[in-house]
C-alpha cells in the first residue's frame, strides 16, 4: 500500500512536471530571469533542471496531500494493529 | 383502487436489514471494526514467453520503435544532427525545420495529435499503444528477452528463485542485472544525444569530459529505464498509467479487443487427449492456465474484459498453441468486438462495424488538425519578427523637420544561411526608415536591431497613431507585418 501510495504521489507529479517545463520554458528564457533582483548566473541547462526538480517536488506536495486527504477515517483514527499487538504505552491500546 | 395523484405519492419506508454480524456497523453491536484492504498484497509475477502472431507484431515494432529512437540522433542533415532539442541555444531542429520558442504553437499540434491518434486507435483496434508501442511495453519485452536468456523461462525463474544464493544463480543473476544496465545506460546516453549533438557527447565520453548536466541526466534517464523495465513493470500500467483509467471512456461493444469466447471456451475442465468432446459435456477450454502464465500484468482474460490487460494478446497466442495441440480450432481468445463474439459474425462482418460515428468524429478532428498543421508548416515564413518601442525615448523633434521615433525590432532567423531583411513602414502619410533599413542575420540566429521611424512635422495630429513595420526577406520568400505604434508629443 505504502508503495502504491508513493507512485500515486510521484507519477502524476512526474507528468505534471513534464507539462509545466515545456509549457514554462517555451515562454520563458531562463537568461532572462532574475532571482531577487539580480540576474541568475546559471547555464540554461542548470535552469532546466533545477526547475524541473522544483516543479517535480510541488506538484508532489499536491498528490501528497491529495493522497493523505483521500484516506478513509478508518485510516486515520485506527492504529492498524490489532488491539492485543499494540506496543506499552501505545495511546491506542485500550481502543477498539 | 382508485389512481393516486402525484402529490401523494406512496412512500416506501427505507428498513435498514438485519446483516449477518460479522459485516454490521460496529455501533449497531459495539463490534471490532476490520480493516479490509482493498489491495492484495503484490506478488511478483513471472511472465512466460510466448511466440505466435500477435508476439512477432509485438517485436516487430519493439525492432521499429528502437530503431528510430536509437538511431535518429545520428542521422546528419547537412552539418548538422537532423533531430536536435538544442535546449541551450533555445533552437529546435527537425531535418529541415529550424524551429524557436515562438513555435510553440507546432508542439501543442504535434500533442493534441498524439491524443487525437491515441483516441481513434483505441476506438477501432484497443489498446494498441500499450500492446505493442508504450516504452513501458517495449523496454520490459526487452528486459525480459535478457532475463530469458541468462535465467531461463517461467518455471527455471521461479525455480531458482525458490532457492539460497549460489555460485550459479550469483552469476546468473549479476550478468542480468549487468546487462540491463548496459541496455539502460545506452538508452540514457540516447535520451541526452535529443539535446546535445550526441557525436559530440560521444566524443565527452571518451574522454570522460561530459557536462555535469549531462551526466545527471543520463543517469537519470537510465535509471528510470533499469527501474521501470526491470523492476515495476506491469506495476506502472496498473498504478501509475492514466491511460488505462480512461480508455473506456473510448471503447464501445464494436471495439477490438483481446476476448475469450466464453460460450465456446465454457464448462472448462481437464481431458484426456482422447476423450470426445462431444460426450464429455465440456467446453474448447482445457483449462491449462497458459493464459494466466503468460499474462504480463498477471490476470485471467476469461474473467472478462479487464482494465490490466493491455491488449499485448499473449494469452491469445499462446491458447492458439494449446487449441493445435489437442486438435480444436484457434481463435478460443481472440482478436475480436464484444458484438461479433456475442454475435458470430465472420471477421468481414466484424470489419464493416469499423465504420461508425465515434470512430468518423476521432478521424474526421484528427484529419482537420493534421491538415491544418501541414498547411500552417508550408505556409510558414523562415524567419520571424518582434517589435518593441524603445522606452527610453518617447518622440523626439530632429533635424528637417522631423519626428523620430525609435523601436527595436528582433529578427529571428529560421533559415540555416545568412540572409538579408528589408525593413519598410507604412500606416502615415511620409513616414519612413530614416536607419539603415537593410539587415543581415547570421543562420538560425536572432539580432536585435535599432530602428528610427521619421515623420514629417505636423503630418499627423498629437496622439499615437497605429502603423506597420513590413519586413520582407531578400534572399528567401516571405513577408512579415508587425504593428506598432508612432507617438506624435504635444
Amino acid at each position: 500500500m505504502t508503495k502504491q501510495r508513493l507512485m500515486w504521489i510521484a507519477w502524476p507529479a512526474f507528468l505534471l512536471a513534464c507539462l509545466l517545463e515545456m509549457l514554462v520554458f517555451a515562454m520563458v528564457d531562463p537568461q532572462d530571469l532574475h532571482w531577487f533582483g539580480r540576474p541568475v548566473d546559471l547555464s540554461r541547462q542548470a535552469v532546466y533542471t533545477i526547475a524541473f526538480f522544483a516543479f517535480w517536488g510541488l506538484s508532489m506536495v499536491a498528490s501528497g496531500l491529495t493522497t493523505l486527504l483521500s484516506m478513509s477515517p478508518f485510516e486515520v483514527n485506527h492504529c492498524p494493529l490489532p488491539a492485543c499487538d499494540r506496543p506499552d504505552g501505545c495511546p491506542k491500546q485500550g481502543a477498539s | 383502487m382508485e389512481p393516486q395523484p402525484a402529490a401523494t405519492r406512496k412512500v416506501i419506508p427505507i428498513v435498514p436489514q438485519p446483516v449477518s454480524a460479522s459485516a454490521s456497523s460496529p455501533a449497531a453491536d459495539g463490534g471490532e471494526e476490520v480493516m479490509v484492504s482493498l489491495y492484495a498484497a503484490h506478488q511478483k509475477i513471472y511472465p512466460r514467453s510466448v511466440s505466435g502472431l500477435f508476439s512477432n507484431w509485438r517485436w516487430g515494432m519493439v525492432f521499429l520503435t528502437q530503431l528510430v529512437f536509437y538511431g535518429l540522433p545520428w542521422l546528419a542533415w547537412g552539418q548538422r544532427q537532423a533531430v536536435l532539442f538544442d535546449l541551450g541555444a533555445r533552437r529546435f531542429y527537425i531535418f529541415g525545420l529550424v524551429l524557436y520558442p515562438q513555435d510553440f504553437i507546432y508542439l501543442t499540434g504535434i500533442l493534441v495529435i498524439s491524443a487525437l491518434s491515441l483516441f481513434l486507435f483505441t476506438a477501432v483496434a484497443g489498446r494498441l499503444w500499450c500492446g505493442y508501442a508504450c516504452p513501458q511495453t517495449v523496454y520490459t519485452e526487452i528486459f525480459l528477452w535478457i532475463e530469458k536468456k541468462m535465467e531461463g523461462d517461467r518455471s527455471a525463474r521461479m525455480r531458482r528463485d525458490a532457492l539460497p544464493m549460489s555460485l550459479d544463480k550469483f552469476w546468473r543473476k549479476g550478468g542480468k542485472h549487468l546487462l540491463w544496465l548496459t541496455v539502460a545506460l545506452w538508452t540514457g546516453f540516447t535520451f541526452v544525444g535529443y539535446f546535445t549533438p550526441i557525436k559530440l557527447l560521444g566524443l565527452e565520453v571518451i574522454q570522460a569530459d561530459m557536462g555535469s548536466w549531462e551526466v545527471f541526466w543520463t543517469f537519470f534517464y537510465s535509471l528510470a529505464t533499469y527501474g521501470n523495465a526491470g523492476f515495476m513493470r506491469e506495476q506502472v500500467c496498473k498504478h501509475m498509467c492514466p491511460y488505462a483509467r480512461f480508455q473506456s471512456a473510448m471503447f464501445d461493444k464494436d471495439t477490438l479487443i483481446v476476448t475469450y469466447d466464453t460460450e465456446r471456451g465454457e464448462p472448462r475442465g481437464k481431458r484426456s487427449k482422447k476423450a470426445d468432446l462431444k460426450t464429455l459435456n465440456l467446453g474448447a477450454c482445457v483449462d491449462c492456465s497458459l493464459c494466466v502464465q503468460v499474462c504480463p500484468t498477471g490476470i485471467d482474460i476469461r474473467n472478462g474484459l479487464q482494465y490490466e490487460c493491455i491488449g499485448c494478446g499473449a494469452c491469445a497466442d499462446v491458447c492458439d498453441t494449446v487449441m493445435d495441440k489437442v486438435g480444436y480450432p484457434r481463435g478460443l481468445i481472440r482478436y475480436s468486438t464484444e458484438n461479433a463474439v456475442a454475435q458470430h459474425w465472420t471477421p468481414a462482418q466484424t470489419l464493416r462495424h469499423v465504420l461508425r460515428p465515434r470512430v468518423l468524429v476521432y478521424g474526421g478532428v484528427l484529419g482537420a488538425v493534421v491538415i491544418a498543421m501541414l498547411v500552417s508548416l508550408s505556409m510558414r515564413t523562415p524567419f520571424k519578427v518582434d517589435v518593441v518601442r524603445d522606452r527610453g525615448v518617447l518622440a523626439r523633434i530632429v533635424s528637417g523637420g522631423n519626428l523620430e521615433n525609435v523601436y527595436r525590432l528582433q529578427v529571428m532567423n529560421a533559415t540555416e544561411s545568412t540572409q538579408r531583411y528589408q525593413i519598410t513602414v507604412s500606416g502615415l502619410k511620409g513616414i519612413q526608415v530614416s536607419s539603415d533599413s537593410l539587415v543581415t542575420v547570421e543562420a538560425t540566429q536572432s539580432r536585435w536591431v535599432p530602428v528610427r521611424v521619421h515623420l514629417p512635422f505636423d503630418a499627423a495630429p498629437a496622439g499615437s497613431h497605429p502603423i506597420e513595420f513590413e519586413i520582407a526577406s531578400m534572399d528567401a520568400p516571405g513577408k512579415l507585418t508587425e504593428k506598432s505604434v508612432f507617438v506624435v508629443p504635444r
